[in-house]
């Protein structure tokens, strides 16, 4: 695969054209997301507070303790967050299910041969040599394998935290199911914590996806941007737009036409 | 359901969906304030000092009570009876009141009797049905057709005032089923029905049959326990190891064989001179009599009969003797358990006088109501009663004072029509199906009866056959008659409004009796006028218990701070054992004589041996048992069984049988068997063992219960009164409940 | 614990126990215990000899309130814990989540599931009354004078002198370790296997919680720390550009 070179004009151009990536729904659902898991880490490693088990400092869960009231504070406000965040989450998804979810899912998340190609190479460029990526869709490889874990990492810390919000209903003999609901609860939350730390960095200080960043609050990436990161997702969008082009000129010309035949009448 | 109440109109259904009531008021007790128990500890909204009525004891109560609920009961610590304690029935009052299965309104019987079908119906309906079936009875067939019984209860003058001014002679207490020959004994000997006993100085404690720490009176087995502590000997005669037993040396000895034991004593003691002289010569009369009729009774001859040792009949009157006035031989409770029970308590009563321990272990205390002197309502003289009594006092029994009667005869006399038919039956607070033995005679004498009215708190057995129930409150919602203990006077009130529609057994007796045109005997205007005019003389009204729930002359200003310094962590009881020097006094006691009769003249012109004389009790056959009875510390008679809480510390009784007997039968622990007797059978579960003599078997009292209306209690074990048989003293007129012999087999 | 001014204990004295069962009932009425539950318990060691030479004892039981309780230890969320002004082991029951470790843990078998509540529920030696003066509601009812209670480090306590005064004295120690039991059974021997006291037990999801699932996740979530911290700091080496792409 060869480096595609641009010109200094037409990457000025692209630079300043923006390309819409993401909805305004995408958008704030992201955002919730973000704080939801941001009070549920916060409340969820104040409770955390067992000599063995405890990941934050004892100053740290002195402070939430005293914040929230006592441990049951704490662990009421956990709970309620994490409630709220799973019924609005799930209430998105379940309504966007088939208009935007499975489509999506089908075109933009499977893992292409590129995907894996790209996988292999963006290793070697971390380390420092110099490789050509093949083009990407709409999310990297690194971004869709981070998808799969945000989604398994989603379905996992639910379906146990409910288990133990409502674990009082349990019969006494169902207790196993909330003590294993325990170390899946926490490993999942790390799974996706170890993740997330890549995904922070990679958004916000990273300078080649700034762009990316900013798109979560615009929704627009510009255009080189694109180009360069998501050539496969650019050149869609291209068709795309061409094909809009095309249509409108074809309208433009019909409008004409008509307007010439009223005047030829 | 078994427990029925039909032609209900759905009206009165949502009114009065009762048992709902009573549950709702559980559940919500279960479920309230946990966190603030364990948060801040102001769980008391306020503290209603009461009287317990788990058992007639009546211990001192503290009810707290939160959110119009009463939560906890605690020992009120300045009541003598419960020093800040109660037992396991007395904690469990909560559950009496908020038993599901509670009457919570008037019941008519709309089925068959015992068939359970009962309709609800208004105060006015059945105070109006009852009064005019008595009044028709009496018409009829005269006053005596009615027959009253009731158990000692604090609102028992009022009863009594029902049953006389009616003018029935016919009055059934239980205590011919419990303590007859230990009352008419203590009469005898000492001129009052039963001691008060006191442990402060007391060394040695000689029990016969007395079950101390399973008949529990909050107090007394208190101070049993902090008198082992401090040193005493005790001494347990019991044909079973029972929990008292277990603190103490225990001599299992065969049944009926208590009184040789004791004229072996008598025997030891007088002929070894080891008898307080000065006392004896000083305060009692007939010695001489005593020591010439004991001669015989060696400890030799009472070895071979009651299965204990010479060498240790001997050591035990020698040290009895020794501890001289800090021996006590307890007078015992329910010791009707043989035809020979009263020389066996006269036995005991001339132990005590030998050793000097009058007023100084037992006390005159002059019983209850003794010491402060209240006023009652003015109220005319009681109709003359000309007619006999059904329970043959005194024609055929004429040394059994008439308060105490001789109940088991009544159903004979039902059943013969002899010297005449009785018609009706009115029970108050009692439960004759269970508690009389031969069960199965009990229910033909009321299917004989024609009107049969009770008054109960839950659907108990006798209730089951009622014609009429009347629901009444219970000891936690209502007032009752004050009582007075050790000089202070004691009073029951409400700690919460009663639930469904009850009333106070001084309502209803009043009520009553003005149906009947008897309202001059209950001249007060409702619960609070009658105690105001009960403490009339003592210049103070019902609110002076208000706070403490008790009043006496001494003890007139509340100090400040007095409550909580009673709530303080539990002090340990006096160990030391204390010193007190013995002093001569002479007694005036309420004898023939005003001294202790050793000889009771009364006894002999009553063609009755005037010392205590040897007399053979039956005994089983060798393939038969006797059948003993008794209590356990969790339960009262027949009426707990149905409590949820005491149920969870002992939930249904079992035939005690020894290994041996057991194997020789193929009976294995736990296996359920069948208990024949001459007028009955049982099935009941088994419980092997060593605790209990070869030929003995055991059970408690009070389950085997009929009603279905008794949802936690039926179906659990057995009853002892299907089994017992009739046998009654013919000195003191008690029950020899221990004279029925019985075959055990797999069932 | 240096700030604690009290040390609240038991000290029973199974002689004196009569097995009447009051305590057992004082504790469901003053804690809302639900039936078939109890939080304290009479244990009957059954008639022991031959006839007639027989003996039985009555061992009044409940929580321990141990030095070291294994329960406290096991609690995820902390709920349960040790007052440090009195050495009381006792739950919050809004933090408890009900996950029953705490049950396995104790060696004692001294805690229970409350149905009603789902909630790991025992013996708190009675705070709300103890917090006014009043002592736990089964000593306060205790007819033999079995059950003591007070303040162990108090010289003045009944405690104190009755453990002084008492002819033998024993705590009642669990299979493995010594977790610091705070009842001392006083002038009678007391056989732990008769009482079935066990090992504190850790259920194997909790095994694996600790042994597993924590060291997993701070590996992994530190690497990836790490590898952007050094991503970063190279990042800043070489200086940030307006035109980077």
């Amino acid at each position: 695969m060869t480096t595609e070179v641009l010109s200094l004009a037409e990457r000025k151009r692209l630079r300043k054209t923006k390309i819409r990536k993401h909805g305004l729904a995408n958008i704030v659902t992201h955002w919730f997301n973000v704080f939801s898991w941001f009070l549920l880490l916060l409340t969820g490693l104040g409770i955390l507070g067992n000599p063995d088990l405890k990941i934050m400092p004892q100053g740290y869960i002195d402070f939430m303790r005293n914040l929230f009231g006592s441990i049951g504070g704490l662990v009421e406000t956990h709970k309620v967050f994490g409630l709220i965040w799973l019924f609005v989450i799930t209430y998105n998804v379940l309504l966007g299910l088939r208009k935007y979810f499975v489509p999506f899912a089908k075109k933009r998340m499977l893992l292409t041969h590129d995907d894996i190609q790209w996988l292999k190479l963006y290793g070697q460029k971390l380390l420092g040599r110099k490789v050509t990526l093949p083009p990407q869709d709409a999310y990297n490889a690194g971004q869709k394998i981070y998808g799969y874990i945000v989604i398994l990492g989603t379905v996992l810390i639910g379906t146990t935290g409910l288990i133990m919000t409502f674990g009082y209903l349990l019969p006494a003999d169902m207790r196993w199911l909330l003590q294993w609901s325990r170390p899946i609860h926490f490993g999942a939350v790390g799974m996706v914590v170890a993740g997330l730390v890549i995904h922070v960095y990679m958004a916000a200080f990273f300078p080649e996806e700034k762009s990316a960043f900013f798109s979560m609050f615009t929704g627009e990436v510009d255009a080189l941007y694109a180009r360069l990161h998501h050539k496969k997702w650019y050149d869609e969008k291209l068709v795309e737009e061409r094909d809009y082009e095309m249509r409108v000129r074809l309208e433009e010309i019909e409008a004409k036409e008509e307007s010439m035949a009223e005047l030829r009448e | 359901m078994a427990y029925e109440i039909v032609q209900l109109s759905r009206r009165s259904f949502l009114k009065l969906s009762s048992a709902s009531i009573a549950a709702a008021g559980l559940a919500s007790l279960n479920w309230s304030s946990a966190k603030a128990a364990t948060k801040d500890g102001l769980t008391t909204d306020k503290i209603v000092p009461t009287m317990c009525e788990q058992c007639v004891w009546r211990c001192g109560v503290w009810a707290k009570v939160r959110d119009g609920k009463i939560v906890k009961l605690d020992g009120n610590p300045f009541h003598p009876h419960s020093n800040g304690k109660l037992c396991a029935r007395g904690q469990s009052g909560i559950m009496t009141t908020y038993d599901p299965d509670r009457i919570t309104t008037p019941l008519i019987r709309v089925g068959n009797r015992g068939e359970g079908k009962f309709r609800r119906a208004s105060w006015t309906e059945v105070l109006d049905l009852v009064a005019q079936k008595m009044l028709d009875i009496k018409n009829q067939y005269g006053p005596e057709a009615m027959i009253f019984s009731s158990t000692h209860n604090l609102s028992q003058p009022l009863f009594e005032n029902l049953l006389y001014a009616f003018g029935s002679p016919n009055y059934g207490t239980q205590r011919s089923l419990c303590f007859n020959a230990m009352v008419v004994a203590h009469l005898t000997t000492y001129g009052i029905e039963e001691p008060g006993r006191d442990y402060s100085t007391v060394k040695y404690i000689l029990y016969t049959g007395r079950n101390m720490l399973e008949a529990i009176s909050t107090s007394e087995s208190s101070d049993l326990m902090s008198a082992i502590n401090r040193g005493a000997h005790v001494v347990v005669l019991d044909p079973r190891f029972t929990k008292t037993a277990s603190k103490a040396e225990w001599l299992p000895i065969k049944p009926g064989a208590d009184l040789a034991f004791h004229l072996a004593l008598l025997n030891v003691i007088v002929g070894e001179n080891l008898y307080n002289k000065a006392f004896v010569e000083l305060n009692a009369i007939g010695f001489d009599e005593l020591a010439a009729e004991v001669v015989k009774y060696t400890p030799e001859w009472a070895a071979s009969i009651t299965g204990i040792s010479v060498d240790t009949i001997r050591r035990i009157a020698r040290d009895f003797a020794a501890a001289g006035p800090d021996a006590m031989a307890h007078p015992g409770w329910r010791t009707s358990n043989f035809i020979n029970s009263f020389q066996t308590e006269r036995a005991i009563t001339i132990l005590n006088a030998l050793v000097g321990n009058w007023e100084r272990l037992l006390i005159d205390s002059g019983g209850e109501g003794g010491g402060i002197a209240l006023g009652k309502p003015q109220q005319p003289a009681y109709p003359r009663v000309t007619a006999q009594r059904l329970d043959g006092v005194p024609w055929k029994y004429p040394l059994v004072p008439l308060k105490l009667g001789v109940f088991q005869e009544i159903r004979d006399n039902i059943l013969t029509s002899k010297p005449y038919q009785a018609h009706g039956w009115f029970i108050a607070r009692q439960n004759p199906v269970m508690s009389l033995p031969d069960r199965s005679k009990t229910l033909q004498a009321i299917d004989k009866l024609d009107f049969i009215v009770t008054v109960s708190i839950i659907p108990n057995d006798t209730e089951w056959y009622a014609d009429v129930i009347l629901p009444e409150s219970s000891y936690l919602e209502r007032y009752d008659p004050l009582n007075v203990v050790d000089n202070r006077v004691f009073l029951r009130q409400p700690v919460i409004d009663p639930i469904g529609d009850t009333h106070s057994a001084l309502w209803i007796y009043k009520q009553l009796g003005e149906r009947l045109g008897l309202g001059d005997y209950f001249q007060y205007t409702d619960e609070v006028d009658y105690i105001n005019q009960q403490l009339a003389p003592l210049g103070i009204t019902v609110d002076a218990f208000a706070e403490r729930g008790c009043w006496s002359p001494t003890l007139t200003q509340k100090t400040a701070g007095e409550r909580s310094s009673c709530f303080v962590p539990q002090v340990l009881s006096s160990e030391e054992p204390v010193e007190v020097p013995f002093e001569l006094k002479a007694y005036k006691l309420n004898t023939p004589s005003g001294k202790i009769e050793i000889a009771s003249e009364t006894l002999r012109e009553s063609n009755q041996p005037a010392v205590p004389t040897w007399i053979e009790p039956p005994a089983p056959s060798s393939d038969k048992f006797y059948l003993l009875s008794g209590k356990v510390g969790q339960h009262t008679q027949f009426a707990t069984q149905n409590n949820l809480w005491l149920s969870q510390v002992y939930a249904e009784n079992e035939l005690w049988l020894n290994p041996k007997a057991a194997s020789a039968r193929g009976i294995n622990n736990g296996e359920i068997v069948k208990v024949t007797s001459d007028v009955g059978s049982v099935k009941i579960k088994c419980k092997v063992t060593e605790g209990i003599r070869e030929d003995c078997v055991w059970m408690t009292q009070g389950f085997g219960h009929q009603s279905k209306g008794l949802k936690t209690a039926y179906g659990q074990g057995a009853a002892d009164s299907d089994l017992h048989m009739t046998f009654t003293d013919p000195v003191s007129g008690g029950q020899a409940l221990s004279q029925t012999f019985v075959a055990v087999e797999k069932a | 614990m240096a700030n604690q001014v009290r040390k609240y204990g038991f000290v029973i004295d199974p002689k004196r126990c009569i097995d009447c069962r009051a305590c057992l009932v004082a504790c469901r009425a003053e804690n809302n215990v639900p039936l078939d539950h109890t939080r304290i318990w009479v244990y009957d060691q059954g008639v022991q000899g031959q006839f007639p030479n027989l003996s039985q004892q009555f061992v009044p039981y409940n929580c321990m309130h141990c030095d070291e309780p294994p329960c406290v230890e096991a609690c995820p969320s902390q709920a349960t814990y040790k007052r440090p002004e009195d050495g009381i082991v006792a739950i919050d029951q809004e933090a408890c989540i009900g996950c029953g470790l705490c049950i396995d843990a104790c060696p004692y078998h001294a805690r229970y599931l409350n149905p009603t509540t789902g909630k790991a529920d025992k013996c708190n030696a009675c705070i709300q009354r103890t917090q006014q003066g009043e002592a736990p509601a089964c000593v306060a009812t205790c007819v033999g004078g079995a059950r003591m209670f007070g303040d162990l480090n108090d010289p003045s306590s009944d405690v104190f002198k009755a453990l002084r005064e008492a002819k033998t004295s024993k705590r009642l120690k669990a299979i493995g370790s010594d977790t610091g039991p705070n009842i001392y059974y006083i002038n009678d021997t007391v056989d732990e296997q008769s009482l079935a006291i066990t090992e504190s037990i850790m259920p194997a999801a909790d095994e694996f919680y600790k042994k597993f699932v924590i060291p997993a996740v701070i590996a992994a979530a530190g690497a990836t720390f790490l590898g952007q911290a050094v991503a970063f700091a190279k990042q800043l080496s070489k200086g940030e550009s307006e035109f980077e792409e």
